[in-house]
């Protein structure tokens, strides 16, 4: 019965997009009155049917009702509650029901927020967004359905992947990353309006950033999420291994934060138009290459879910988007001509400019290496391996150069450029640069690559820094107020910029803590003996004993271990391995002690007996800085709420849209 | 928990203690093993080098390393051992010749393609435009910075 | 701007054109799978010792026969699987070739006591630190290589070997001429 209810939800939203999708697009486009509302309508329509088949799907895991396919794949009576209702997500034909109701979600609260508009290219806009959920609509109804029926009901199923229920983080990673990827639908269906509209003006180009801040903002706590729980699931010590499916959640990132840069120049000089847009377009196209590479099944990648044969079917799809990319650019982009031009070398347009071409040029390093292979083996049947030594010699430089640009660039001003004034501007924040540099060299650390980027650490840290408080400083020196009442209300008067710029406070600590966590990594592995003990840098490790345990969907034996500083603190770490009924290799999980500076990271190996007593080979390791990649969340959080915080009218503001005027347009 | 028991706890599941790896070399040829097994694709695991892994193949593909670096042989050596066993498949680099030159070359050269055309773009001269700047900053402070960013800000 | 962003978009298409036939040409394929090099080339000669009496064994000394080799571990749940098959074959055919079994990643205790209770028809090697399985290119376990009478690997199976008709047939082929290299 539910699988009944659940599969007749899935048919009303694929009914509600197609029609939606029809209307929006043809109405829209022919400007006829009234479709308008039937396009919300089928919006809401989609949205609250997805929203009835995932309900109807997550009652169905809870209740242990195994004739509904998905729940005899990945349900058990075992598994607890929790990890139950994450089920939903944690296999193929669940992930897409999920995908479909974050999706309803956008669209519906983007009909909410632009419900006041009545210009034509949000109903494009609509229709467009509604065109792609057609496509996930078709694939949960048809290839991908998780509510068949299956016959004779088995009385229980395997549970999720053993490596699913090992760490709460697989409750939150699977959402945030979803709701980044999904999001990019919204630009999507917005800078097609805009091509089928022929203009973008400074409102829609609003709302366009606006979106795209949003999905970005999801998509960078997911990918930092996903590098988190790998570090602490899957005990190798890293946390990025530039493992297909995490390039496929990297593509995206590299585009969509290189759009939000390229829209400052768009708003600024009206160039770069169909750049921006092309940006939008392929952030979308990206994410659909994502899924595809997630689950077509010919990737191999921790991530990869089992073969199935929805591969050609997202592979069509993706043609479709590239292609109606592709013909749109080609058909209206010459409407959307540039106004201006760059104002010279010495500006932060040009430099921004020069990002983009890193954010590009770094995107097709990244996607070139994960398709190799694939291309080889294509053409000459060889088979090959792209890994991480060669993502790492190629996008550190790429990385580094970033990061200098990310100093270079907010200390320029907009349009032309006097160059002995600015040059001038570059003494202090040189100067701390090297000041960092030298105290590194003086501490005894070493290394061209993590020095470089802890002095340009220095140096864009200063910029930064400067740029978010020299405003507040300034009205704090007219207007006498007290320094945080200056630092709130000039930040009150630029959103985007202070938003922007904490940004970048969180890019450098994400960069300092990858450099200090790669380079300074301290690495031991070694046999123990009860009340043996190994040493590693300023810790000592013993082993204490072996212990095991069960639980109700596997058993652990862990080995307990003592650690100390030199300091004296003492603390009981559990490295262990699980052992799942569906796996024959068994699932390590590290044990991490972790303080403000430095994890400390063990696994066990291997474990027996000798004539003493137990035995257990471990992999210990200490991490300098690593944790500071977690907390970045917040400051990435924080900078873009700020940026994105409405303004109340009246205030002036950075790039505040002019009255939303249809004949403004910008051609 | 007696050993013993231990022992016939494991017994009764298909799970079975395993096998430590051999003994580490002295710092100077374990730094070289561990570079090599930095290097070498790990057959059971998805993309991760042999050092990283943690699983036993991983672990008797190490010994092996161990083993032919005590033996005296060459890193290039080493890994045409791995290669004649387990094609180029094996190295986490793909080996600069014939087709794989494109994976190698091809960053370079879409960055050097995309410089030349923002170079075009930047100093491509500036129409006579009517320059869309701000008003004069109100209160002059005589640091064009300062000038500049407070234009920014009432933009 | 025009010729140049058609140019552009061509160009653009064109690359993705690529980048799809790729993506199609590879479904189908096991991306799990790690190549093989050793098909049809002279298997690498070992030097090991039986688990039961500690007599050595070495390659060489099985010239003329056709040996099987089956690699297994104590700790892989498939082995104990398929453990039964390959006793019953080589039972069975006694005369035709030789079974060995040889330990992967394990300790002798631990093998021994893993395979005393299954009663294997066929003798069990000890392969310290898995040197051997290495050196025959062996990813992961239970594997089985079928080496002709002449000391060439014909062919290795990866996976528990559990249909017993499969198996008899592979060792039929191993008494057969070699395929040549085309038409493989």
């Amino acid at each position: 019965m539910r699988g009944t209810v659940g599969y007749a939800f899935v048919l009303g939203a694929l009914l509600a997009a197609v029609f939606g999708a029809v209307v929006g697009i043809e109405g829209g486009l022919r400007r006829r009155a009234g479709t308008r509302a039937w396009v919300e309508r089928a919006t809401s329509a989609f949205f609250l049917c997805m929203l009835g088949a995932n309900l109807t799907m997550v009652w169905a895991l809870v209740a242990h009702d195994f004739s509904v396919h998905y729940v005899s794949q990945v349900g058990s009576r075992a598994t607890p509650l929790v990890y139950t209702v994450v089920s939903l997500w944690s296999a193929l034909e669940g992930s897409i029901l999920f995908w479909g109701v974050i999706l309803g979600v956008y669209l519906f609260a983007f009909m909410r927020a632009q419900a006041s508009r009545p210009d034509r290219a949000v109903q494009l806009a609509q229709g467009a967004m509604l065109a792609a959920a057609t496509f996930f609509a078709f694939l949960i109804a048809g290839p991908a359905n998780p509510f068949g029926a299956v016959v004779p009901v088995p009385p229980d199923g395997p549970g999720p992947n053993p490596l699913l229920q090992n760490h709460i983080l697989m409750v939150i990673h699977p959402p945030m990353l979803y709701s980044g990827y999904v999001g990019m639908t919204v630009p999507f269906g917005i800078a097609v309006a805009a091509l089928l509209d022929g203009r973008l003006g400074e409102a829609w180009l609003t709302t366009l950033r606006r979106w795209t801040l949003l999905a970005w903002t999801f998509l960078t706590v997911g990918i930092i999420l996903g590098s988190w729980w790998a570090y602490a699931v899957l005990g190798w010590g890293g946390y990025w291994a530039w493992d297909p499916v995490e390039n496929a959640s990297f593509l995206p990132w590299l585009t969509a934060t290189a759009f939000l840069h390229s829209t400052m120049v768009q708003e600024r000089r009206r160039i770069l138009k169909l750049w921006t847009l092309s940006l939008a377009l392929g952030s979308f196209a990206l994410t659909v290459l994502g899924t595809f590479m997630t689950r077509s099944g010919i990737f191999n990648s921790v991530h990869s879910f089992t073969q199935s044969d929805i591969g050609p079917t997202f592979l069509v799809f993706l043609a479709v988007v590239v292609g109606v990319s592709i013909v749109l650019l080609a058909v209206r982009g010459p409407a959307l001509a540039p106004e201006d031009a760059l104002p010279g070398v010495a500006s932060r347009e040009t430099a921004i400019l020069v990002n983009n071409l890193l954010f590009a040029a770094l995107t097709f390093t990244v996607l070139l290496g994960t398709v190799f292979p694939l291309l080889r083996e294509a053409f000459s049947g060889v088979r090959v391996s792209v890994g991480a030594p060669y993502f790492n010699r190629m996008a550190v430089p790429l990385g580094i150069a970033i990061l200098f640009l990310m100093g270079v660039g907010p200390s320029l001003p907009w349009g032309r450029a006097d160059r002995g004034v600015w040059r001038r501007q570059f003494l202090l924040p040189a100067g701390v640069g090297a000041a960092v540099l030298v105290a590194c060299l003086a501490a005894g650390l070493r290394g061209a690559g993590p020095l470089t980027i802890f002095a340009l650490a220095g140096f864009v840290g200063t910029v930064t820094l400067r740029e978010l408080l020299v405003p507040a400083w300034a009205r704090m020196r007219e207007k006498g107020e007290r320094p945080w009442t200056s630092f709130l209300r000039s930040t009150a008067r630029a959103r985007r910029r202070t938003g922007g710029y904490l940004v970048h406070l969180a890019m450098i600590l994400v960069f300092v803590a990858i450099a200090a966590s790669s380079a300074y990594v301290e690495h031991t592995t070694g046999t123990l003996g009860a009340g043996d003990s190994l040493q590693l840098g300023a810790y000592t490790v013993r082993f204490l004993g072996l212990k095991e345990g069960t639980e109700p969907h596997r058993r652990w034996i862990a080995a307990r271990v003592e650690v100390t500083t030199r300091a004296g603190a003492r603390r009981t770490l559990e490295p262990r391995m699980n052992f799942y009924e569906r796996s024959t290799d068994p699932v390590g999980s590290p044990a991490v002690a972790s303080t403000a500076f430095e994890d400390l990271y063990l696994t066990l190996l291997a474990f027996g007996q000798d004539a003493r007593g137990d035995t257990a080979s471990f992999n210990v390791w200490t991490f300098p800085l690593v944790g500071w990649i977690w907390w970045s969340i917040p400051l990435f959080v924080l900078g873009a709420l700020v940026a994105a915080w409405p303004q109340r009218r009246g205030l002036p503001a950075l790039g505040q849209e002019r009255a939303a005027d249809p004949a403004r347009g910008t051609a | 928990m007696t050993s013993l028991l231990l022992i016939a706890l494991l017994a009764q599941t298909p799970h079975a203690p395993q096998q430590a790896g051999s003994a580490l070399l002295d710092p100077a040829r374990e730094a070289r093993v561990q570079a090599l097994g930095k290097q070498l694709r790990c057959p059971m695991c998805q993309g991760l080098s042999i050092a990283d892994s943690g699983s036993s193949a991983a672990r008797a593909q190490m010994d092996r390393v161990r083993e032919l670096v005590v033996e005296g042989k060459s890193d290039e050596e080493i890994r045409s051992y791995f290669v004649a066993r387990y094609g180029e498949w094996a190295l986490l680099e793909p080996p600069a010749h014939g087709f794989n030159w494109l994976v190698w070359l091809g960053p370079g050269l879409l960055l050097l393609l995309g410089g030349l055309f923002v170079a075009r773009m930047v100093l491509r001269p500036a129409p006579p435009s009517p320059a869309p700047s701000g008003p004069p900053a109100p209160s002059s402070s005589g640091d064009p910075y300062l000038d500049a960013v407070r234009a920014e800000l009432r933009k | 701007m025009n010729r140049r962003l058609s140019l552009a978009l061509v160009g653009l298409a064109v690359l993705v054109g690529v980048l799809f036939f790729a993506f199609a040409r590879g479904f189908g394929r096991d991306p799990h799978e790690v190549p093989f090099m050793l098909k049809g080339k002279p298997a690498p000669d070992f030097a090991l010792t039986r688990l039961d009496t500690g007599e050595p064994v070495t390659l060489a000394q099985l010239r003329g026969e056709p040996v099987v080799l089956n690699f297994w571990a104590s700790w892989c749940g498939p082995c104990k699987l398929e453990h039964p098959t390959l006793s019953r074959a080589a039972r069975r055919h006694q005369g035709d070739a030789r079974f060995y079994g040889v330990v992967f990643e394990d300790t002798p205790e631990n093998a021994r006591a893993f395979a005393q209770p299954m009663d294997p028809s066929f003798p069990q090697l000890v392969d310290p630190h898995s040197r051997m399985a290495v050196d025959y290119g062996v990813t992961g376990v239970p594997e089985t290589y079928f080496i002709d009478a002449q000391g060439v690997i014909r062919e290795k199976y990866v996976g528990p070997l559990l249909d017993e008709a499969e198996l008899t047939r592979r060792l039929r082929a191993l008494s057969g001429p070699r395929a040549s290299g085309a038409g493989q």
